[in-house]
């Protein structure tokens, strides 16, 4: 008997929570719809702000579906065309550019900049064997310290603001706050935008003034295979040895790499799609990570790494027994060239055999 | 808050510091005088100084090759500079509603881009030029380093507050723009305006000798 009467009162119960469940969803709908009948067309697509209408106030999940997969609609009555309203393959560049390119980017910053703390503590800085000889001869003229200088003021200036748009929201935002971060990064951009053709402008200026010495000469590889750097003393080379060779190369395609792919995000409207915009971006922030590593050994070498090798790029000379150390090769051609009004040195005459060119 | 000191207060202050430090040097220069010219007068100083005024825009033509860098340099930044600093919309603005209670016609924002283009490109060649010539190099002292410093982080805050959206990027320009003007009397920035004289001098000097400044 009292189990009878816990059915009824379950039922009862079970009764009054449908009644009202369904009076609920009917008194929402009627809500969203505007009407008690459910049977007027919605408020949004009476508006004709939600595109297609081919279903009415039913489920539009086929349009919704299509806007995800990135399909065009033609928006009758707007000025923008047929747009695509979601664009699907930004996800996949915004989790490559989030993921892999930020994270193997950043460590092969950090791996370049440990090698060469690393090269530092082992071989310390590499000095003049002989000692100076007190006589300079000419190894960059003019143009060639002044676009090398122009050019590497603006990539200083383009690294440091290009880390800090990729990087900062990781390694600055969570010190400084989103909203200084903000302020930090609109300026970064700003000035990335602006100076960024600048740079391209003297990346060109500063790639053809060098090209001619950084053309592979018969004697490169020999350079390689006789030590490099870890060789004491260094083995011989021509005016560039082949890691400097390789740098212009590398700084020659990731440089017009970076250029190209910076000129289409700076003026997008090159761009035909946003995918190429993405494309362009993956590419410029790809190109700049290496370029940035490899920069960084550049520029140890060529100010604490290597005695001697800095005022070549500031005065223009560099001494007789750096030359003859270093650049055998080039030195023992610059000394006897009758063009230079510099005295060769015995020594270095009588030093390596030079490899036909 | 910031805002308003640097373009209030300090903004005043600046204004003061630089046309009565420029006039200060200005009458300096005016009442050093001249020595008398016992010269027998070939021709009129007074068209050889304003001759010298104009020739003296492009080098001798001796002397084409070897000025070509900071000649090209120096026009790209004297140029870009002015007419950024006159043109630019957000200047024009400024100037309208703190200086002369009128505005202009201002670039568009692509016109605006290209002349600081230009301008930030001309100001690292010139110093470039600066730091590795060697004469230059001798003939350089921390006056000259300061004040293209100066001018150049002026320029480059500038071009960080391009957005326009953040108060206190406007701010640190304005700093800088405060920090310049009072710098510039006391400094080799002063040459905007003393080369007025210094050609006029020059160009009376020859001029009154019969030859071509």
């Amino acid at each position: 008997m009292v189990e009878s009467m816990d059915k009824r009162l379950t039922f009862k119960r079970l009764a009054c929570g449908a009644f009202v469940s369904v009076l609920l969803v009917w008194v929402l709908s009627a809500g969203l719809t505007g009407s008690f009948d459910l049977q007027n067309e919605a408020y949004a697509q009476t508006g004709g702000a939600v595109p297609g209408k081919t279903l009415g106030n039913k489920s539009d999940a086929d349009i919704w579906r299509q806007m995800r997969q990135g399909q065009s609609f033609n928006l009758s009555g707007t000025a923008i065309g047929t747009p695509v309203l979601i664009q699907s393959p930004g996800e996949e560049w915004r989790s490559l550019r989030n993921g892999p390119l930020s994270y193997w980017g950043g460590l092969l910053m950090l791996v370049s900049l440990i090698a060469c703390i690393g090269f530092f503590l082992v071989y310390g800085r590499i000095k003049i064997e002989g000692g100076r000889s007190g006589k300079n001869i000419p190894r960059f003229s003019q143009a060639e310290r002044w676009s090398h200088w122009f050019a590497a003021s603006l990539f200083i200036l383009l690294s440091v603001t290009g880390l800090f748009v990729m990087f900062g929201r990781y390694a600055i935002s969570p010190i400084i706050g989103k909203e200084a971060w903000a302020v930090v990064a609109s300026a970064c951009l700003e000035a990335h935008n602006l100076l960024g053709p600048l740079f391209v402008v003297a990346l060109v200026i500063l790639l053809i003034i060098y090209m001619k010495d950084n053309v592979w000469q018969k004697g490169d590889l020999s350079w390689v295979f006789k030590g490099a750097f870890f060789s004491d003393p260094p083995p011989p080379s021509w005016k560039y040895n082949l890691a400097e060779k390789s740098w212009y190369w590398l700084l020659f395609f990731a440089g017009l790499a970076i250029s190209g792919s910076g000129l289409v995000l700076d003026f997008p409207w090159i761009a035909e799609r946003v995918q190429q915009l993405q494309l362009a971006h993956l590419i410029h922030g790809g190109a700049a990570v290496v370029l940035i590593a490899a920069s960084l050994g550049h520029i140890y070498l060529g100010t604490i790494g290597v005695e001697g090798a800095l005022e070549g790029m500031t005065q223009g000379t560099v001494d007789e027994n750096w030359a003859d150390e270093h650049h055998g090769w080039w030195a023992k051609q610059v000394m006897g060239s009758t063009e230079t009004d510099i005295d060769g040195s015995e020594q270095v005459a009588a030093r390596d055999e030079m490899p036909a060119e | 808050m910031f805002l308003d000191f640097v373009e209030g207060p300090l903004w005043v202050v600046a204004c003061v510091v630089f046309i009565a430090g420029a006039l200060w040097r200005i009458v300096g220069i005016v009442r050093f005088g001249r020595r008398p010219d016992i010269s027998i007068p070939r021709a009129s100083a007074l068209v050889g100084a304003i001759k010298g005024q104009f020739l003296h825009f492009v080098p001798h033509g001796g002397f084409s090759f070897r000025t070509r860098y900071h000649l090209i340099a120096g026009y790209m930044f004297h140029l870009g500079l002015f007419v950024l600093l006159v043109y630019a919309a957000p200047h024009v603005l400024f100037l309208k509603e703190n200086v002369v209670g009128f505005d202009w016609v201002a670039l568009p924002r692509w016109g605006f881009i290209l002349s600081a283009e230009f301008a930030f490109a001309g100001l690292i060649l010139l110093w470039i030029r600066r730091i590795s010539d060697p004469v230059m190099i001798k003939i350089s002292d921390w006056d000259d380093h300061v004040a293209s410093w100066l001018t150049f982080i002026t320029m480059l805050t500038g071009c960080l507050a391009l957005q326009e959206s953040h108060d206190s990027l406007r701010a640190i320009h304005m700093l800088f723009v405060d920090l310049w003007l009072i710098y510039f009397p006391f400094s080799r920035l002063m040459h905007a305006v003393t080369f007025v004289f210094s050609r006029g001098y020059t160009g009376a000097f020859f001029g009154r000798r019969g030859v071509v400044p």
